[in-house]
């Protein structure tokens, strides 16, 4: 375990990941909610059934091999703690689907700055789609590969 | 330094502690003694505060303080109000 | 559209990722001699606010300067005299055409207002709610539902107590309210209780409790007195305050009051904001301040850990917000705002850490240290109360039912622990089902009801966040018997 109780910020010992042949295979969800907290919209938000909980404060359950990276998870997590990966995308590049609820709110062709899990931008990207639900947004961004597990939101540029 | 405890009577930590070594070791003498809690907002945010300074001065547990008396009204009100006397008809 | 003379930025917000702010007409009304513009629906405090207005008011004794503070009408920082009537509390009037708003000073003359005739209202009522929350909606909906004659007491003009500045989504069930913003969920529960002809009291202030059950209201400068067959007191929480140098300085916030300024308001608090505590008040405040387009410069926390959901703090983090553990405040800044902060690390025994201090450069110093139960009312009608520190100060104690031990008075929501929104409508749930049972009889439907709501709330509290709350709980409720 990281020491995110006391910084905010989830390394990948914390969390769940796929395999590479998963990452390899297609878009796939990463989940970054480890608390047991009193809350189940994604579950209910999957047309796939890919996530479950057997009571509320579970920790999300996910089975990446029904999951089809949709991302429509992405936007019904209170949290904001749904992201969804695709590695298959290229062999530099992968998309990475953020939930956004800033403005302006970007968009597609547009080039932003990816940030990583501290706010800190790493690369510029484009957002190759958005999609909105209620008042919040899935953005879509072109990464490089290397930074699959980095990156994790954005900012529009001035 | 001016560290303000009750802002509706203007008393800062200096004058708790100071009440608190003369004796008024409870909320309800404090509250008599230097008018605590007796302005305008009624002690909403300064008892919880006052609570724990006794606490941290007196080594008592919260569980040993009782909070002072509470009594209407608890919003200021003008005196004509309460002094009305007849009585509206139902509309 | 800026001042013209002034070098104010413009308060109001025009867009929002999540609100939208539809003001009302554009009027003006006078502030000492000068026209201050307002929109329908702002509160004086607002107005004032927006305008630039930082000192409302001064102490009574030190002449200090005193500010905008918990903007709900609890803390009587911001009273004014206005028409001539002084301690008005500016934050919960709203502001009219013409009217004349003036600085009270420190010792304010009271005016000679001759008694008119007929003020006074006298009522025999059923069901007494004082406060439209989440917990005093739904114990007046189930009451309604079920027959009762219901009236729910609100001092605001508008229904929904905090969830109407809840603008990020809801955690919980998605078979309750998860997912769904907080102020659409108080959207659907007024309107509900309106069309089961709950009777809404709004812009109501409750004076205090008399025996047997009466309450004291004033509403529109007219004294009413409702005899009550039971109440229900759903009062919420006060904003615990914090205790450092200049504390009381404008510009020291309550996380309620900016809450209420931006988003029921649509009024920015500032263009930089140092928050004090992370937990969830402090982490989602942060959030919603960059919404608004507000700089949050540090959240600072005194625990080893961060007090909120990871979740929320990790969005902070992407944000660019430092969130530092082990740091307090020391001072604030400015003489007659604030115009700055002095924070400090402190050591595992809580004490300052000598030559750790910074200055932070900030305009707002932002207090979520968290909240204590509003329990005035419970007092006033006797109930027995104990000290739980797990849900944040002094309570009453009571059964399942949320009944404490005066007959008839029951208790929902914050005012019977710290605990959150979800929690706090299943609650009221409980105490309306089962003071509607005592005063007009029980039946099955009612029964089955409550009995769902008491197993929907015990799943709200497992999990390692529900820890504290539940031994608390466990703490002050007490066998059927003893009530």
């Amino acid at each position: 375990m990281s020491d995110y109780k006391s910084t905010g910020v989830i390394s990948l010992d914390d969390i769940e990941v796929p395999s590479d042949e998963r990452l390899k295979a297609g878009p796939v969800v990463i989940i970054e909610c480890v608390e047991n907290i009193p809350c189940d919209p994604c579950v209910a938000a999957c047309p796939k059934e890919a996530i479950s909980m057997d009571i509320i404060t579970d920790v999300p359950d996910i089975d990446f091999e029904e999951c089809i990276g949709c991302a429509l998870c992405v936007t019904e997590c209170p949290g904001l703690a749904i992201f969804v990966v695709d590695c298959s995308y290229s062999d530099e590049k992968c998309k990475i689907t953020v939930p956004y609820e800033y403005l302006p709110v970007p968009d597609k062709g547009e080039m932003v700055y990816a940030l990583d899990k501290r706010g800190d931008r790493v690369q510029k990207a484009e957002v190759v789609n958005v999609r909105q639900s209620g008042k919040t947004y899935g953005i879509t961004m072109e990464v490089d590969k290397g930074n699959v597990w980095s990156v994790r939101g954005l900012e529009v540029m001035e | 330094m001016t560290v303000v405890i009750c802002r509706c009577e203007d008393l800062t930590e200096d004058d708790i502690v100071e009440a608190i070594e003369k004796g008024y070791d409870e909320l309800e003498t404090l509250k008599r003694h230097l008018r605590m809690g007796m302005g305008p907002c009624q002690g909403k945010s300064c008892i919880p505060l006052a609570e724990r300074i006794l606490c941290r001065e007196t080594g008592k547990s919260p569980d040993d303080i009782r909070e002072p008396t509470s009594r209407p009204p608890n919003k200021p009100v003008p005196f004509a109000l309460l002094a009305s006397e007849e009585v509206d008809d139902h509309e | 559209m800026v001042d013209v003379g002034g070098h104010m930025p413009e308060r109001r917000i025009k867009d929002h990722p999540v609100l939208e702010f539809e003001r009302g007409n554009e009027f003006y009304f006078d502030y000492e001699g000068k026209k201050v513009k307002a929109y329908e629906g702002e509160t004086i405090a607002s107005a004032l606010y927006a305008d630039g207005l930082r000192k409302f008011t001064e102490s009574k004794l030190l002449e200090r300067p005193r500010g905008f503070f918990c903007a709900i009408g609890k803390c009587s920082s911001c009273i004014m005299s206005v028409d001539g009537v002084p301690h008005t509390r500016t934050c919960v009037v709203l502001a009219k055409e013409g009217m004349k708003v003036e600085n009270q000073g420190a010792r304010p003359k009271f005016p000679f207002i001759e008694v008119e005739k007929g003020k006074r209202l006298e009522r025999d009522i059923g069901i007494a709610i004082v406060g439209g929350g989440p917990a005093g909606l739904t114990a007046a909906i189930i009451a309604a539902e079920h027959g009762a004659d219901v009236h729910l007491f609100d001092e605001g003009d508008k229904l929904g107590g905090q969830l109407v500045k809840q603008t990020h989504q809801f955690f919980g069930s998605h078979t309750e309210d998860a997912g769904i913003r907080g102020i659409h969920i108080a959207d659907e529960l007024i309107e509900r209780a309106q069309e089961l002809g709950v009777e809404f009291h709004n812009r109501s202030t409750v004076l205090g409790f008399y025996p047997e059950r009466t309450i004291a209201v004033e509403r529109d400068n007219r004294f009413e007195i409702y005899n009550t067959e039971g109440i229900i007191y759903a009062t919420g929480a006060i904003e615990n305050f914090l205790a450092f140098e200049n504390n009381d300085l404008p510009g020291v916030y309550g996380a309620g009051g900016v809450q209420t300024l931006m988003n029921e308001q649509g009024i920015v608090p500032g263009e930089k904001v140092l928050m004090i505590g992370s937990g969830n008040v402090g982490v989602i405040v942060s959030y919603q301040l960059i919404q608004a387009g507000v700089d949050v410069v540090e959240v600072v926390e005194a625990l080893p850990e961060i007090g909120g959901y990871q979740v929320h703090a990790s969005k902070l983090r992407r944000a660019g917000v430092p969130i530092n553990t082990r740091h307090t405040i020391k001072k604030a800044l400015g003489e007659e705002k604030v115009e700055g902060a002095i924070v400090q690390k402190i050591d595992e025994n809580w004490q300052p850490i000598e030559g750790t201090e910074r200055e932070v450069e900030c305009d707002v110093i932002c207090i979520a240290v968290g909240l204590h139960p509003d329990n005035e009312f419970l007092r006033q009608a006797g109930c027995e109360m104990e000290y739980i520190r797990e849900l944040g100060g002094y309570v009453p104690k009571r059964t399942e039912d949320m009944r404490t031990t005066t007959e008839r008075v029951y208790v929902a929501g914050d005012s019977a622990g710290i605990e959150e929104a979800t929690v706090a409508a299943l609650e009221g749930k409980i105490a309306g089902a089962a003071l509607t049972e005592e005063v007009y009889g029980s039946s099955k439907e009612l029964e089955k009801k409550k009995e769902e709501a008491k197993k929907s709330l015990e799943q709200m509290r497992m999990g390692p966040y529900g820890e504290a709350p539940r031994q608390g709980v466990k703490m002050c409720t007490v066998d059927e018997e003893v009530c």
